[in-house]
């Protein structure tokens, strides 16, 4: 490990090419992961993945490097190259005293990953391996993957910033595929968290892989789902890849400041029906996106970023706060020392409100349920979204209907907005890995029932094209 | 920097693991990838960000019992290297067993390949600063509506990779490949829209900033104005950018892995029509200018010409050595490698559609009404092992064989085997984004959700 002394240098090495600040960002991460398919562990990986990248800024310009080499000579040069690839003056010779911002919020791990022996690993994903198979004999394939990481970090910076923390996820993914003649269909489920091997004590992995396989099955019965504008009811085991689509990227502030959001502009302004409050919170104890310190060691928080329909705030990391002359929000994250660090989401949610769930059900003539969505993409110029709807149903009288599949949900983020007119009281949590600029990052998102009442479901229009 | 001297310094290195490794009794086979990289990005004419980075890595294979173990390792350090061969070795032990499980014997020779561009090394920083810089003002330029950079950038890597197996394998290459793309944002009375353009490819003096530039804002501008349609069904064509999305989804269906599992929507149809006769799609490990072109895969297999689907019919799957094996076949050579990271699964090279006989404009022109796709989201989540996709779409509305007003909003939905069975049209002009390339495709109809 380097010194206090050593970060000192290599800082102070990057600013001599005149930059206002500098930042080191070291990481030493150590995967396990366990891959089982056709009954077989096929898979069982571990890797250790080391580097650091440094980042100077000078105004608005950034310089960033990294390498996997973590000695002291070597990061010095780095740092020296970084540092000479921002135009400014030179400057003199900064002093840096480090001071440790205190976290927020403490995650406990309570069984590490490495003290739990990987034969117990490989008996567990086994185990839901199984489980899954034993759902119905049309069951033709399983996929289990397990995987537990630990990320230690030290982010230190010009401003006098140190912060060693570490991260540990655990995840478990099942994918099951039914076939049955000529229709194939999959389900998929997975849990996850900042947590260890706890994870288990709360996931059922056998639970979580009959529930997958389940899916795959009935999906093979599902007609295809209908085409056209319907009301849209979203129970909260849904997940909220909804709220993180159609609205959640259009508030990170980068995207705001580059006038490249709907919603730039807009705080103080009413964005969504009253009945909508949405808040990014990185304090929520052990969900997939929550953070101690976010990647540039500021302490993670828990942001109101829409308010009864008024948008109250965006997310900032150093840069786009900076440009605003205020704090950040601890927003500020990167998948890996390859990457520098932008405004990202941590958990997201709509926030629950009033309504019995089931009466926003019994009281929806026609429309479609959605149990599960999968995927989404949004493009944050104009609003609009796309997600696909894992698991839907028609909604007849009231009441749920028959399953349907290839389904997908299009809207515009801020319209759909301003018409959810129902939001139950209920919530209920997703993790997934979200995608911006190439980098990969874990985020939790989570929503209550909530009803829409009109969206563009993309499905088959003529019957007998439906196969 | 010497290119010939990394190579052996890499392989050398490789070939120790691997002999260390197999003095534990096992097969090993150690894969190291090395680069540079570097990256510009500009916005309003000034360089907002510059990233210059070195990153290598270790992948370390190890068969032991017909039972394969992995670990991986960006440090080099001798402590390092010693844990990642015995973690490996361990692995090996919780996996099962296969008598497929197996590593390619030495092969000859490999074929010599352009792969290298000297004028990505030689250009100087400056030079590509101001090809960004231009590309920009080139979009900038194109319309006045043009009035936000979202990212303007360059990039280019150079590696090496190194491969050495305890059956005699030992080769390494060097190559180099380089970049620019644009997006930018056209707005008028209120209205955003966004429009990207992008070249990637081997050789630096390809790269037209004109081009992107004026491409990004063209297809930015088209897009103001953009209406809803009614639900319906009509003629779709789709741009190669949104041909080569669709050709994504299928690619894991052509590889012996997903068959061998059962995921694949093309499993047991060997021999049978699985698209229209007037598609051919290829897998070419060699083709010139080809970003994904090698001596040989990840695992040391050579490359080679694949022509999966011929003229609509189904011939051959994509294979590595694992599932070649277990089906009694010669690797096609495409086990691939996304990185050091992990095993060699299968994968695709310079994937494409090959070129029809139709200009974009004929494809156009024979349509009394349709949507010429210029825009789908949510491709990512059509499922490629039943077919079943649904993608939100954009494009412009075709009217009487003509281009006319901008449409937003729709989705379209369908299957990928009833989509390729039913195009009725295949453009000249076959363009590659990265390694996968299509032409302008045309099918009848589709339903259109508005």
């Amino acid at each position: 490990m380097l010194a206090t002394g050593d970060l000192r240098a290599i800082l102070q090495a990057a600013l001599q090419g005149g930059g206002s600040f500098a930042e080191i960002f070291i990481e030493r991460r150590r995967i396990t992961s366990i891959g089982c398919e056709e009954n077989k562990i096929e898979q069982l990986i571990s890797g250790l993945d080391q580097g650091a990248g440094i980042r100077v800024i000078k105004g608005e310009n950034t310089a960033y490097g990294y390498s996997n080499d973590l000695n002291r000579e070597s990061l010095l040069q780095t740092a020296a190259l970084v540092g000479k690839a921002v135009e400014g003056q030179v400057s003199v010779n900064k002093e840096i005293d480090f001071k440790a911002p205190a976290a927020k919020v403490e995650f406990k791990i309570k069984i590490r990953p490495e003290q739990v022996p990987v034969e117990e690993k490989v008996a567990l994903v086994q185990k839901a391996n199984n489980a899954a198979r034993a759902v119905d004999q049309r069951i033709a394939q399983v996929t289990v993957g397990y995987s537990d990481v630990s990320q230690q970090v030290t982010i230190a910076n010009s401003d006098g910033l140190l912060v060693e923390d570490e991260r540990v996820r655990t995840r478990l993914v099942v994918s099951a595929v039914a076939a049955d003649g000529d229709k194939i269909q999959t389900g998929y489920e997975s849990a996850g968290g900042h947590l260890g091997w706890e994870l288990f004590e709360d996931f059922d992995p056998e639970e979580l892989a009959r529930l997958a396989a389940r899916r795959a099955v009935m999906m093979l019965e599902a007609k295809p789902a209908p085409a056209g504008k319907m009301a849209v009811v979203m129970a909260a085991e849904a997940g909220g890849t909804m709220i993180h689509e159609a609205c959640g990227h259009g508030l990170e502030a980068d995207l705001v400041q580059k006038q490249l959001s709907v919603y730039a502009g807009k705080k103080g302004q009413q964005v969504a029906s009253e009945l909508i409050t949405v808040v990014d919170d990185a304090t929520v104890v052990g969900k997939y996106g929550s953070l101690r310190f976010d990647d540039e060691g500021v302490p993670g928080q828990k942001t109101v970023l829409i308010e009864k329909g008024i948008l109250k705030e965006y997310m900032y990391d150093y840069l786009t706060a900076h440009k605003e002359g205020r704090l950040p929000t601890g927003n500020g994250r990167r998948q890996s020392y390859q990457d520098r660090p932008i405004p990202r989401m941590t958990n997201t949610y709509i926030a629950p409100g009033k309504d019995d769930p089931i009466s926003i059900l019994k009281d929806t003539k026609e429309g479609l349920l959605v149990k599960r969505m999968g995927g989404g993409q949004v493009n944050t110029t104009n609003g609009d979204f796309v997600f696909d709807v894992a698991e839907g149903y028609l909604i007849q009288e009231g009441k749920i209907g028959p399953a349907v599949r290839g389904a997908t949900l299009t809207g515009n983020g801020p319209k759909v907005l301003k018409i959810i007119d129902r939001v139950g009281s209920d919530l209920g949590f997703a993790l997934g890995v979200c995608g911006k600029d190439g980098q990969g990052v874990p985020v939790g998102d989570a929503q209550p029932t909530i009803r829409i009442p009109e969206l563009v479901v993309g499905g088959i229009l003529d019957r007998e094209a439906g196969a | 920097m010497d290119y010939g001297k990394l190579e052996k310094h890499y392989l050398d290195l490789a070939e120790r693991v691997c002999t260390q490794a197999a003095q534990k009794g096992v097969a090993a086979e150690a894969f190291i990838n090395a680069s540079e990289e570097l990256a510009i990005e500009v916005r309003n004419q000034e360089v907002e960000v510059l990233t210059t980075a070195r990153d290598q890595g270790l992948g370390l294979r190890i068969i032991s019992d017909n039972r394969v173990g992995f670990a991986f390792t960006t440090s080099f350090s001798h402590a390092a290297l010693e844990a990642c061969i015995d973690q490996a070795v361990a692995n090996a032990r919780l996996t099962t067993a296969d008598e497929h499980n197996c590593l390619p014997a030495r092969y000859p020779g490999y074929r010599q390949l352009d792969l290298f561009d000297s004028q990505i090394t030689t250009a100087s920083l400056e030079e590509k600063i101001e090809l960004v810089k231009e590309i920009e003002r080139q979009a900038r330029a194109y319309d006045p509506r043009i009035k936000i950079t979202e990212s303007c950038s360059y990039s280019d890597s150079r590696y090496v990779v190194a491969l050495a197996n305890s059956l005699g394998v030992e080769a390494a290459y060097h190559g180099a490949y380089c970049g620019a793309s644009t997006f930018v944002v056209a707005v008028e009375d209120g209205e955003s829209q966004a429009g990207f353009g992008l070249t990637y490819g081997l050789k630096y003096g390809d790269i037209d900033a004109g081009k992107i530039g004026r491409e990004g804002a063209g297809k930015a501008v088209r897009m103001l104005g953009a209406k809803k349609v009614a639900t319906q069904r009509a003629a779709v064509v789709f741009e190669p950018y949104i041909a080569t999305n669709f050709l994504g989804v299928i690619a894991p269906a052509l590889t012996a892995e997903a068959v061998q599992k059962g995921k694949s929507l093309f499993r047991g149809k060997v021999g049978q029509q699985v698209a229209a006769p007037i598609i051919s799609i290829v897998d070419d490990g060699y083709r010139p200018d080809g970003i994904a072109s090698s001596p040989f895969d990840g695992e040391g297999v050579p490359s080679q010409y694949t022509m999966p689907v011929e003229q609509g019919v189904l011939k051959c799957y994509l294979h590595n050595t694992y599932t070649a094996a277990r089906d009694g076949v010669k690797s096609t050579g495409n086990g691939s490698r996304g990185s050091f990271k992990t095993t060699p699964a299968v994968g695709t090279t310079n994937f494409y559609i090959e070129a029809g006989s139709l200009t974009p404009e004929a494809i156009i022109e024979e349509i009394p009404k349709g949507l010429y796709v210029t825009e789908v989201m949510g491709m990512h989540t059509a499922n490629p092992i039943s077919g079943d996709s649904s993608v939100g779409a954009s494009g412009i509305w075709i009217e009487n064989g003509e281009l006319t007003t901008p449409v937003r909003g729709v989705a379209i939905a369908g299957n990928i085997i009833d989509l390729l069975e039913t195009i009725d049209a295949v453009g000249t002009d076959l363009t590659f984004f990265g390694g996968t390339g299509a032409p302008t495709l045309r099918v009848a109809s589709m339903t259109i959700s508005g």
